[in-house]
């Protein structure tokens, strides 16, 4: 493979993050900047500026550019895009705002239901009609649609359309027609039509992630061509691509189609990072952990993949409550976030118990430990008491941590109205939050139908390698991998994803009833778009894999499950396949299967990809495995001895080969990895950490 | 040091400290969760997946409730340990065995009618019984009259299970199986969700043996204790907050033709125990409306539960304070063998009721009556015309009251959880076409706070065949009222396309060809509505939540 200089953009709600592999040379470079709420872009351009003047790099040799971006989400939670207009089938005015017709906290007489994005006066109907097969039931009004898009452009001024008939994902040509009226007569206003954005089954779904397209699309067309347009300023030749949420990279182009595609762009920047370390260390199955100032993700990596799941629930009314958002029908990583991060805030609860999160002091105040008028104890802060930070090496020295104050907070907000020493409150905010993310771990392996013991973890962010002993201790996991470089491995995922892309179409049928034909056409459309994207984005023909996979149930089920389906032309012959395979997926998820109910398919899917670049991992301009690694030793507290005197190490002295053993605390600038007693753990040639825990 | 709190407990199993009930509060709690996720994925009938008809509870050694699933229907949670202890009284405790399966679907002895399926298992750590996994599904067929509110005795209404074991020390006590297939329709699938509650309580009893060897408490005794003292502690003390007094309210409901249905309330709070007597109400009737005490007490609990303590998590203390009476024969507490299939069509009333009762002592607390209780249901079967058979029930929901500070949720479940399926989905499996599933304009009851608006829903019979259908529905003649000034709103209408109107609570067909149009009621309002604030009135009117003569007419006179 030719060698090339490729480039990695994470813009986050504070810092816009670079990494810059330079193949050739061998090296990795990473920078921060703050980020440009406004417009992004001018953090990045400044940036990836300032960053090729640092690594020697001339703009024009830049072979490509990774982006991942929280705009998509961002625009969403704080309900800042476009004015948009809906126009929906005749009788289907209110599918978007009727939504399940439950309530998502079963206790709560008052919740707030989720506030729509298209408001019910931009919401318009028209005449049409395809039934469940496909068949037209009442022809499209192309008159009335004109007059309902006219009065929505005219009068309302709305910035985009959405468009969202029933079963369209069947029969598009109703949705297409109006497409065409929009395109023609009123080409200036940007248009959504669910058949493109989302051809699957449920109405509610569909319109809302049409909408929801639509919503985010204006801000997102314009934001990427400025972008393209001043790398272009300033002599960057290479290719812009932005990471989609299910971890693969896509061109500017389908990005701008779909934005929504964008809106787990940066999480899953992390999960694919999670998988490159899986490859690299051969630990094939992992929990990706990843736990920053607010949230912690966790993700399975499966035979090395992130797992990915095909809907995703955005700007919750309660951001860690299921039901509490806007459905989207797009491909993710399958990650579970819950409230759980260094600036958690610790309170008593009306029972008199203490809980941890999910509210969070955030970076400002943040805990009490900054000192920046934080007054509730958090995460963070039972960390420092308990000696797992070092206070004069936070942030590599940058901030400065105040034991003091923290033990008064402890004392007075906690361990005083539980009647607690200040220890064991300390000790109990670390076993609450931990014990948190193990619940949340263990309902996510159980809902998937999977068993911990075959996984081992790896460790980022932040305070993710502070708890992911704790944590896989908890999960009774043997082996952590912590990597080099917590802070950047989350922007390394842009590097190592490749251009891939996710399609879909429903159509339900009983499996022995499937019209062959109509499912290979199916399947030939979408392998032609996706390969004529892929090779757009670099890829050769030949080199693109396909992976085809269908959502089967029982008939009278409401649950799909993922079922691998054969490639080429499928035939009568290949219901035995199709059948093993459901039955082989049924077993795993449920431990049983149910032969004599028969089984149907809802929606058929196309995963395709190119290969993933290979890449070496070289931290350029750190010195490696210089100095000292044992850097002393302080008090820590393990529950298995109490405070006791704990070996502490500087990470970046650690060479290939070196050994310790726990208990033990290796401090990097951005975080510190704590190994308990009996546990030992190795450097491997990439410097990650390679943790065994005892049994 | 040890960690601190698991060697305290040890030393005195029943004073935990606040961190370590935390975390063992929350790990049971999960236990009873993923025992959920079992079932629910595993599930074939509808009415558990889209109503949330079902729940899962981990119960200790006497049978009583440590915890409970946090997404099922809050009502079944309650029932099941009352159930348990019918099962303890036939089957001994000295008497199960690891593997052991006991089921039953009596509706005096579980959740009120025969369609819910009610599975315990004993849970064994070292030799010694040290809980039991409970869970409730609704099963997709029970035999008898299919869903229907027209029955006149319990006989006719399906298959009454007593408690009898299902597995005896893990294998199937296979002349009862071949009963129970026997006599209903949808064998396989049956079975299958059987099945399926084994598996949710087997998760559970794998998950407890793990939490006890985790925590190395050798049994349940002391935690179970001090859980459910701190949640009746919670429950007395939020209680304590509403001024003693009795508090009266009465509701009248269409019933079944000239019966209607009127239910009496009184609320007594005294201290820190609240009792409610519904002495008053009409006598049990011969058709399938009666609820049996489990299932009245259960839906009286719910809602005190809600406007009282919302927070705290459930287990058996958080019911130790509220007692629920009714006269025996009442329709709140009928004698067996009376038809109760729809008892949802009485007891979902409960809520409204209770609230307009308690509205004087805590209004701010306390939402209108809602035009989505009791729910309203369509349900239709047949082939469908490609020779497979289907049975599917339209699931929609009416308008939610308005509460002090705040409209009611429009088309949105209330006091049950059940959620509206997709209209493509529904009809990719029946020969039924949905031609509208739209808002209800003017349906919500006037108020300073509107009520939530109903949906209007028209259904054709697309097959060249006549459809079986079944409604089960009210609200017809008596809206759902408002509070403290509000209006009640719309009632409810069922009507054929050829302009004729079915039985409210009938079994009939639907021909070829023909619509049925379903409109949903609409929640009560609260407050006067002249002070609705008319910021609030102008969006209701340009989203046409309120048409202008509506406005005109119940805002500004």
């Amino acid at each position: 493979m030719k060698q090339r200089i490729r480039i990695g953009v994470d813009v986050g709600g504070t810092f816009t993050d670079f990494v810059v592999v330079d193949e050739a040379r061998d090296l990795i470079y990473t920078g921060k900047r703050l980020t440009s709420a406004d417009d992004p872009s001018v953090a990045i351009t400044e940036g990836v500026e300032r960053l090729l003047g640092e690594a020697d790099i001339a703009a024009k040799t830049v072979h490509s550019i990774v982006h991942g971006t929280t705009l998509v989400t961002n625009t969403i939670i704080e309900r800042t895009g476009a004015k948009v207009g809906l126009i929906a089938s005749d009788g289907f005015r209110d599918s978007l705002e009727m939504g399940k017709e439950t309530r998502y906290d079963l206790y709560d007489l008052f919740l707030e239901a989720p506030p729509t994005l298209v408001p019910r006066n931009l919401r318009r109907t028209v005449a049409e009609r395809i039934g469940p097969d496909g068949a037209v039931l009442m022809p499209f009004d192309a008159d009335g649609f004109r007059t309902a898009a006219r009065g929505l452009v005219e009068e309302d001024k709305v910035d985009a359309l959405a468009v969202c008939f029933m079963h369209a994902y069947r029969n598009p040509e109703h949705e297409r027609q109006a497409k065409k009226i929009l395109v023609e007569e009123f080409g200036a206003v940007p248009a959504t039509i669910s058949s493109e954005v989302a051809p699957e089954i449920r109405e509610y779904e569909r319109t809302s992630t049409a909408c929801a397209n639509a919503y985010v699309q204006p801000r997102m067309l314009n934001y990427l061509a400025r972008l393209e347009s001043k790398l272009a300023e300033m002599g960057v030749s290479g290719t812009l691509y932005v990471m989609l949420s299910g971890g693969g990279i896509t061109t500017v182009r389908s990005a701008q189609a779909f934005p929504i595609r964008l809106i787990e762009s940066g999480p899953a920047a992390g999960a694919m990072a999670a998988s490159y370390y899986s490859g690299l260390t051969g630990e094939s199955n992992l929990i990706s952990f990843d736990m920053g100032g607010t949230t912690a993700k966790m993700c399975l990596i499966d035979g090395g993949q992130p797992d990915r799941k095909h809907d995703f629930e955005a700007g919750r009314v309660r951001r860690f409550q299921k039901g509490s958002g806007l459905p989207l029908k797009v491909s993710v990583v399958d990650m579970i976030e819950i409230g759980a991060g260094g600036g958690s805030i610790a309170q008593v609860d009306g029972m008199g118990l203490l809980k941890v999160g999910p509210r969070s002091a955030g970076s400002n105040p943040g805990p009490v430990c900054y000192g920046l008028g934080g007054v509730e104890p958090a995460v963070t802060d039972a960390d420092l008491y308990l000696g797992y930070l070092n206070p004069d090496y936070f942030l590599g020295g940058e901030m400065r941590l105040d034991m003091a104050t923290v033990e008064r907070a402890i004392a007075e907000k906690l361990a005083e109205p539980l009647g607690l020493s200040t220890l064991e409150a300390a000790v109990g905010i670390h076993d609450i939050v931990n014990e948190n993310m193990a619940a949340a771990t263990r309902m996510h392996l159980a809902e998937k139908g999977r068993d911990p013991r075959r996984y081992g973890m790896i460790a980022f962010g932040g305070a993710g390698p502070v708890h992911a002993y704790r944590l896989a201790q908890l999960l009774k996991l043997k082996r952590l991998i912590v990597p080099l470089g917590a802070g950047v491995t989350s922007a390394l995922g842009f590097l190592v994803a490749a251009p891939a892309i996710d399609y879909v179409r429903s159509y339900v049928s009983r499996l022995e009833q499937v019209e062959w034909n109509h499912l290979n056409t199916l399947f030939a459309e979408m392998e032609q778009e996706a390969t004529a994207l892929l090779v757009e984005a670099g890829a050769r023909p030949e080199e693109i894999t396909l992976t085809r996979t269908a959502d089967m149930r029982h008939v009278g089920q409401g649950f799909e499950i993922p079922v691998p389906v054969p490639n080429g032309a499928l035939e009568a012959s290949s219901l035995s396949a199709l059948r093993d395979g459901f039955f082989a997926a049924y077993r795993t998820l449920f431990e049983r299967t149910v032969e004599e109910v028969p089984i149907e398919a809802m929606s058929w899917r196309l995963a395709a990809a190119a290969p993933v670049p290979n890449i070496k991992l070289h931290f350029g301009g750190q010195p490696i495995g210089s100095g000292a690694a044992r850097k002393g030793s302080r008090q820590v507290y393990f529950s298995e001895t109490g405070f006791a005197p704990c070996d502490v190490y500087d990470r970046y002295a650690l060479k290939p080969g070196d050994t310790l053993s726990g208990p033990a605390v290796i401090e990097e600038r951005e975080s510190t990895t704590v190994v308990g007693p009996g546990a030992s753990a190795t450097v491997d040639r990439y410097l990650n950490l390679l943790i065994d825990l005892p049994d | 040091m040890s960690q601190p709190g698991v060697r305290e407990a040890e030393s005195a199993p029943d004073d935990f400290d606040p961190v370590t009930l935390e975390i063992l509060w929350s790990r049971l709690i999960s236990i009873a969760d993923e025992s959920a996720a079992a079932l629910l994925r595993t599930s074939f009938s509808t009415i558990v997946r889209e109503s949330n008809d079902f729940g899962t509870v981990l119960m200790d050694a006497k049978g009583d409730s440590l915890s409970e699933n946090t997404g099922g229907i809050p009502s079944f949670s309650g029932i099941l340990p009352r159930t348990l202890k019918h099962f303890l009284a036939k089957f001994p405790i000295e008497t199960w065995k690891p593997g052991d399966c006991v089921i039953t679907n009596d509706p005096w002895l579980a959740t009120g009618h025969l369609p819910d399926i009610t599975v315990a298992m004993p849970i064994f750590h070292k030799g010694v019984l040290v809980g039991f996994s409970g869970s409730i599904a609704h099963s997709p067929d029970i035999g008898g009259s299919l869903w229907s509110a027209d029955c006149r005795e319990l006989f006719e209404e399906g298959l009454r299970i007593p408690p009898i074991k299902f597995l005896k020390e893990g294998e199937p006590n296979a002349d009862v199986l071949e009963m129970i297939l026997g006599n209903v329709r949808l064998p396989e699938q049956v079975l299958g969700d059987l099945n399926a509650q084994v598996t949710a309580n087997q998760v559970c009893g794998r998950r407890l043996i793990e939490f006890l060897e985790d925590t190395e408490l050798a049994d349940l005794t002391g935690l179970s204790r001090t859980l459910q003292q701190r949640a009746e502690t919670a429950m007395r003390r939020a209680i304590e907050e509403v001024p003693d007094g009795v508090y009266r309210a009465a509701l009248d409901a269409d019933g079944f033709d000239e019966d209607e249905t009127h239910i009496e309330c009184a609320v007594t709070v005294a201290g820190t125990n609240l009792s409610i007597d519904y002495a008053g109400t009409s006598k049990q009737i011969d058709r399938g409306l009666n609820t049996v005490m489990n299932y009245t007490y259960a839906y009286s609990a719910y809602p005190i539960k809600c406007a009282l303590d919302p927070q705290t998590p459930r287990n058996e203390g958080s019911y130790r304070p509220v007692t629920v009476t009714a006269p025996e024969g009442c329709i709140l507490n009928p004698r067996y063998p009376a038809p109760c299939n729809a008892r949802q069509l009485t007891g979902h009333l409960l809520a409204g009721v209770l609230y307009k009762a308690l509205a004087d002592a805590i209004p701010g607390r306390v939402i209108a009556d809602s035009g989505s209780a009791p729910s309203m249901r369509a349900v239709f079967s047949g082939g469908d015309g490609h020779g497979n058979r289907f049975s599917q029930i339209l699931f929609a929901s009416g308008g939610v009251g308005a509460a002090a500070h705040k409209d009611g949720l429009s088309t949105t479940a209330f006091p049950t959880n059940s959620g509206a399926g997709s209209i493509e989905a529904f009809e990719s499996i029946a020969p039924l076409i949905v031609w509208k599933k739209e808002f209800r304009t003017d349906s919500g009851g006037a108020g300073e706070y509107r009520g939530g608006l109903g949906q209007e829903c028209e259904i054709e019979n697309r097959s060249d065949e006549p459809l079986q259908l079944s409604l089960l529905s009210d609200r017809w003649r008596h809206p759902a009222s408002g509070v403290l000034g509000g209006k009640p709103g719309a009632t409810s209408e069922i009507s054929f396309s050829d302009g004729t109107i079915p039985h409210q609570k009938s079994r009939t067909t639907i021909p070829p060809g023909m619509r049925l149009r379903m409109r949903f009621a609409g929640g009560g309002g609260y407050g006067d509505p002249r002070a609705r604030d008319p910021e609030m009135l102008r969006g209701d009117l340009e989203n046409g939540y309120v048409s202008a003569e509506a406005a005109e007419r119940d805002y500004k006179s």
